[in-house]
């Protein structure tokens, strides 16, 4: 009897993994995981789990790269950093996939860190059976600060399966149907003279009766608003104090440990590659930074041009450039490397709609997608007695994921992006090399160091931060031989297709080597024929 | 063999006994009890000297083992050379758990080369276990309070100030090596005890073109000559060789970061404060720490001991953290550090920010942003206690004058001849690392009491909850009303303001039993009748603060049960009972 169970379990799990190939909807972690040990079996890939989170889920990071991999410079692609992007899990994961299968001659020069999911325990509520749009990992908080930690979350209060919303009629309260669609909800325009007729909550009981909804969630610290730039302290799914969390402190452990990394690509909802974030002098010039510095501005206007000509979808309502305490700014600010953050999918912009909720249901109907939609149904609420409650909404997930048909594609353009954005990356390159006799058996050697690339080896930000080397020259004449020119040299920043201009006078016959570089510029080593 | 042991260890009981007795007539012929001072001390120690990390533990666990209805040691977390942190819990265990009572931290040497904040952190510990058994405060004060006295939480760095050379500015940081000039490599260009002294002093070389000439009246200075005449040495700098031959001296030690910028308020990478690490507690002597204060709401004031210069700090340690720091917690702040000014002559009450320099990520930010903890560093010792005269600037000439008069030299390496394998041959000489910033030992003793007089000081006025006074009035209809007066006898609220703003600890319960509650509020104005109601759970009214020195009234209407009781339960203010 046993074993037959057994039996049938193995049997299922098989027919799982061989349906992954063929996969109608976004995986479950365990089919993930399946798909995470596939690349990492190949021999350019190392899959590594970094610790694992208060729900006991690992998280993976896939370093792949050829050679000396941390002495070539690394793009760092993350997903995952909202659990209810599930999309964006799916782009990072597609990337590594695309990368070993289809584009192995780019690791030549490149090495990458994929990241694909950097909050798990928030990702398998798409799959749960009560599925809402989840962003904390599963340790225990009190987001309302009342001493009771998680005591006041959802309630499915219609049982069909789906957190969506629930609206009171109260002749008090501030939202009003919407006239371009009666199914949404919006905010009375009050400045119009405009009275509301419903009060909307998230679906929800008061459970701790203290006259909230919703406002002490069962779920813990969100990953994209713990880490210290702008930390919203006490803010609820941020805590108390910022990278609180192990799956937090492991990532930035080991990215602190990896010196090789000029950018990152992050999948969440930030987004400065449709258009570049705006630069302003009085922010830039605080002592707190809190604007991109100018010439990182120019950076990152180039880099949203390649971007907008790689990705098909024309930007609609892409307005977050970066929210408080979010990993796509701490990138940037905090760790000092070009940071790209794209959502990866949006809907489109249709017919004209400004309403967000308005725009995405017109475009769903007119793909006949109605299933999106829960319409607003009537329930009693013991919070309410003797008011009319009802429950609807749109689907969580409908509006931020794509349909699972849909990512193939959108993930072949974000590859081509990633690669494009890896073909230009700092590059150094001996010019100008002169070896002159200059007579009694010395020698002058002279050459620039030119860094062949649109970007320069050090962002305006990457130079101020203590967490990116400097560009270093080693001159490899014994301390006997060398007459002038140091023997170790830093430079801070070699700037776009600029160049250093660097000397020596040798003594004596023999060859001399110089190494010249950073981890994250890469590295040149010569040999002088002297 | 049972009871021979049992025999056995009676007899050691009487022998000891015996021999304590005659100790104590012996003590009692010799020596006569100073006042305000631990007469016959279980726990024989000496306060005009310095302990290693070794020795502080020494004292720490013979004051538990001597006091152990007063004092428990435990390890909180571990340094990042491996060491325990060890922190001693300081309360009259008989009469309540240590997390029920109002809690003082206190900790010191969070830079290592700060050292003195470790003796002044022991002899807190010492003093309160020793004068307790025959001073009426001490007792009181234990009764109602607790101490968490974690007298190094930079155990590794402290070790090292002391037994691998040192300046008296070094190491600031702890024991982690991190690259500082940026080459790719770290710590491969520490300081060298040229002369194997364990002091890094200074280096000087004779040279035509010098341009200083040793005092002819005080050979162990040096002075600059006029512009228009030639000298004889030139300086070069602090004791050291260039090992990473990119023609700097020392230009790569350990450290290089601060123990002090890796705190979660305020936070700032290191571009913007220098010295911070890679996100906040990243060093695991802090995270201990952090963790140990999540763990016990109860800590209500802090003490975090550092040098030199003779302040009472507050913060806040940023001018774009200013609005943190609310006017009614100013209040308290100025109110227990006047009187600190007072009992610490030279010590002045400072503003960090404003009248220090900036510093983002500071512990004592967290402490009171973070936790809504009243806290102070004190800058310990100040060249005031030398001559009992501020020295007006004068410094180093005044240190000359000290270690002449005071210290009779034993504080200064005369100059003395060393073959450098860069510069040639040299002279080394200079101030001992133990100079300066750390007090003399004949100045420990009384600037440790009067600190740790302070901090009792403090302690004392984290809140203290009485229920003053319980009123009944009969309604009629077998109703009647409970008026209940909760007291709080000290400066410092439950809630500071900080805490109150972002509701940082639980609000304060006060919890009527043993009769049947039908409804309850806050009074508001009892002569004008002004309640407040409290529509969930009236048994148990949540008061979100009891400010200090003054009272928060409670009422309640009930019916029936003649025997009731009243509890106060808050997180920093202790618990409180009233029984009819």
């Amino acid at each position: 009897m046993k074993k037959t169970l057994l039996g049938c379990l193995m049997a299922a799990s098989m027919g799982w993994s061989s349906l992954a190939f063929a996969q109608s909807d976004y995986p479950t972690l365990s089919q993930l995981n399946q798909r995470l040990q596939r690349i990492g079996s190949n021999a350019s890939a190392e899959l590594k789990s970094l610790t694992k989170t208060a729900g006991g889920k690992d998280i993976w990071v896939l370093k792949i790269g050829t050679g000396n991999v941390d002495e070539k410079p690394a793009i760092a692609v993350v997903g995952g950093v909202e659990g209810y992007q599930v999309v964006s899990v799916e782009l990072a994961t597609k990337f590594a996939e695309r990368l070993i299968s289809d584009h192995a001659d780019a690791l030549e020069k490149t090495t990458f860190y994929i990241f694909p999911n950097m909050s798990p325990d928030a990702y398998e509520q798409y799959h749960a059976a009560l599925k809402y749009e989840r962003r904390g990992n599963a340790t225990s908080v009190d987001h309302d600060r009342d001493g009771a930690p998680g005591d006041n979350g959802y309630t499915d209060l219609n049982g069909d399966g789906y957190i969506t919303m629930m609206r009171v009629e109260d002749p008090m309260g501030e939202y009003v149907a919407s006239k371009d669609d009666e199914r949404v909800m919006v905010k009375a325009d009050r400045s119009k003279g405009e009275a509301g007729n419903y009060s909307l909550y998230p679906e929800s009981k008061d459970d701790d009766q203290d006259g909230k909804f919703a406002e002490d969630l069962k779920e813990g610290i969100a990953f994209n608003k713990s880490m210290t730039y702008k930390f919203p302290v006490f803010e609820p799914l941020a805590g108390d104090i910022p990278v609180s969390q192990l799956e937090s402190r492991a990532l930035l452990d080991y990215l602190f440990e990896q010196w090789n990394i000029f950018a990152f690509v992050t999948f969440s909802p930030a987004n400065n590659l449709s258009s570049p974030l705006k630069y302003s002098a009085p922010n830039a010039k605080k002592r707190v930074v809190t604007s991109i510095l100018e010439n990182d501005q120019a950076l990152n206007s180039m880099v949203s041009g390649i971007y907008n000509e790689t990705i098909s979808a024309k930007p609609y309502m892409q307005n977050n450039q970066g929210m408080d305490g979010d990993f796509f700014q701490w990138a940037y600010f905090h760790f000092g490397r070009l940071s790209f953050g794209t959502p990866g999918y949006w809907t489109p912009e249709f017919k004209g709609k400004s309403n967000e909720e308005v725009n995405y249901l017109a475009w769903a109907d007119s793909l006949g997608n109605t299933e999106v939609f829960v319409p607003w149904t009537e329930v009693s609420h013991p919070d309410f007695p003797g008011k009319k409650v009802e429950v609807g909404g749109i689907k969580p997930f409908a509006m931020s994921n794509p349909s699972y048909d849909k990512v193939d594609k959108i993930a072949d353009e974000h590859t081509d992006f990633i690669l494009k954005l890896a073909a230009i990356q700092p590059s150094l390159e001996v010019q100008n090399l002169k070896i002159e006799s200059i007579g009694n058996g010395l020698t002058r050697i002279s050459l620039d160091l030119f860094n062949n690339s649109p970007l320069p080896t050090h962002s305006e930000m990457g130079e101020r931060s203590r967490w990116l080397r400097k560009v270093r020259i080693d001159f490899g004449a014994s301390e006997d031989r060398l007459i002038s020119g140091e023997k170790i040299q830093l430079i801070d920043v070699i700037p776009a297709f600029g160049k250093e201009s660097l000397s020596w006078i040798v003594k004596g016959k023999g060859d001399v080597t110089m190494k010249a570089g950073a981890s994250h510029v890469g590295f040149i080593n010569t040999t002088f024929k002297l | 063999m049972k009871l021979l042991t049992k025999k056995n260890s009676i007899l050691a009981l009487a022998i000891s006994a015996m021999s304590f007795g005659s100790l104590e007539t012996q003590a009692q012929d010799k020596f006569f009890k100073a006042v305000g001072t631990p007469h016959l001390p279980k726990v024989e120690t000496a306060w005009n000297r310095y302990h290693t990390y070794e020795g502080i533990v020494d004292v720490m666990q013979k004051i538990a083992k001597a006091h152990p209805d007063l004092a428990k040691i435990e390890s909180i977390g571990k340094s990042y050379e491996g060491r325990d942190i060890m922190t001693l819990t300081i309360t009259d265990f008989s009469t309540g758990k240590d997390t029920d009572k109002p809690g003082m931290w206190i900790d010191g040497n969070i830079h290592s080369n700060e050292v003195q904040g470790g003796e002044f952190a022991l002899y807190t510990a010492w003093y309160l276990t020793e004068m307790q058994v025959d001073t009426k405060f001490i007792q009181e004060l234990l009764k109602d309070k607790v101490f968490y006295i974690t007298p190094t939480i930079n155990p590794d760095a402290r070790n090292d100030f002391f037994l691998e050379p040192n300046t008296a500015h070094s190491p600031r940081s702890g024991m982690m090596k991190l690259d500082n000039d940026g080459d790719g490599l770290a710590a491969e260009d520490e300081m060298d005890d040229l002369d194997g002294d364990g002091h890094i002093t200074m280096m000087i070389r004779k040279s035509p073109t010098g341009r200083f000439i040793k005092n002819p009246l005080d050979s162990r200075r040096l002075m600059p000559v006029g512009a228009d005449q030639v000298g004889e040495y030139e300086m070069l700098g602090q004791e050291g060789t260039d090992l990473d031959g990119d023609g700097r001296v020392n230009d790569d030690d350990v450290g290089y970061y601060d123990p002090n910028r890796d705190w979660g308020w305020n936070w700032q990478p290191d571009y913007i404060q220098r010295g911070a690490l890679r996100y906040p507690f990243t060093l695991p002597e802090n995270r201990s720490i952090m963790e140990f204060v999540m763990k016990h709401p109860n800590i209500a004031g802090a003490q975090s001991y550092h040098n030199n210069g003779g302040m009472i700090l507050r913060g806040p340690g940023a001018e774009e953290d200013v609005s943190t720091y609310n006017r009614e917690d100013i209040r308290i702040y100025d109110a227990i550090a006047q009187k600190g000014e007072e009992m610490m002559p030279g010590y002045r009450y400072l503003t960090v920010y404003k009248d220090l320099y900036s510093v983002f990520g500071g512990e004592l930010d967290w402490f009171y942003g973070n936790r809504g903890i009243f806290t102070y560093s004190n800058e310990l010792m100040t060249s005031y206690l030398y001559f009992h005269e501020n020295g007006g600037g004068r410094g180093q000439d005044e240190l000359y004058k000290v270690d002449q008069l005071l210290t009779f030299g034993d504080a200064f390496v005369d100059w003395h001849t060393y073959d450098h394998p860069q510069y040639g041959e040299i002279e080394i000489g200079g101030f001992k690392k133990t100079f300066g910033r750390a007090h003399p030992g004949f100045l420990l003793e009384q600037d440790a009491h009067r600190n740790a007089s302070f901090t009792i000081y403090h302690a004392y006025h984290t809140p203290k909850l009485s229920v003053l006074d319980v009123k009944e009035e009969d309604l009629g209809g077998g109703l009647k009303a409970i008026t209940a007066t909760i007291f709080n006898e000290r400066l410092m609220p439950t809630h500071s303001s900080q805490d109150l703003k972002h509701k940082i600890e639980r609000p304060d319960y006060v919890t009527l039993s043993g009769t049947n509650v039908v409804a309850g509020f806050i009074v508001e104005d009892e002569d004008f009748k002004k309640y407040t109601e409290q529509i969930h759970y009236p048994e148990k009214m949540a008061v979100s603060n009891i400010p200090g020195m003054e009272s928060v009234k409670v009422r309640w209407i009930v019916s029936g049960g003649n025997n009731y009781s009243i509890t106060v339960d808050s997180a920093k203010g202790g618990k409180a009972n009233w029984k009819k």
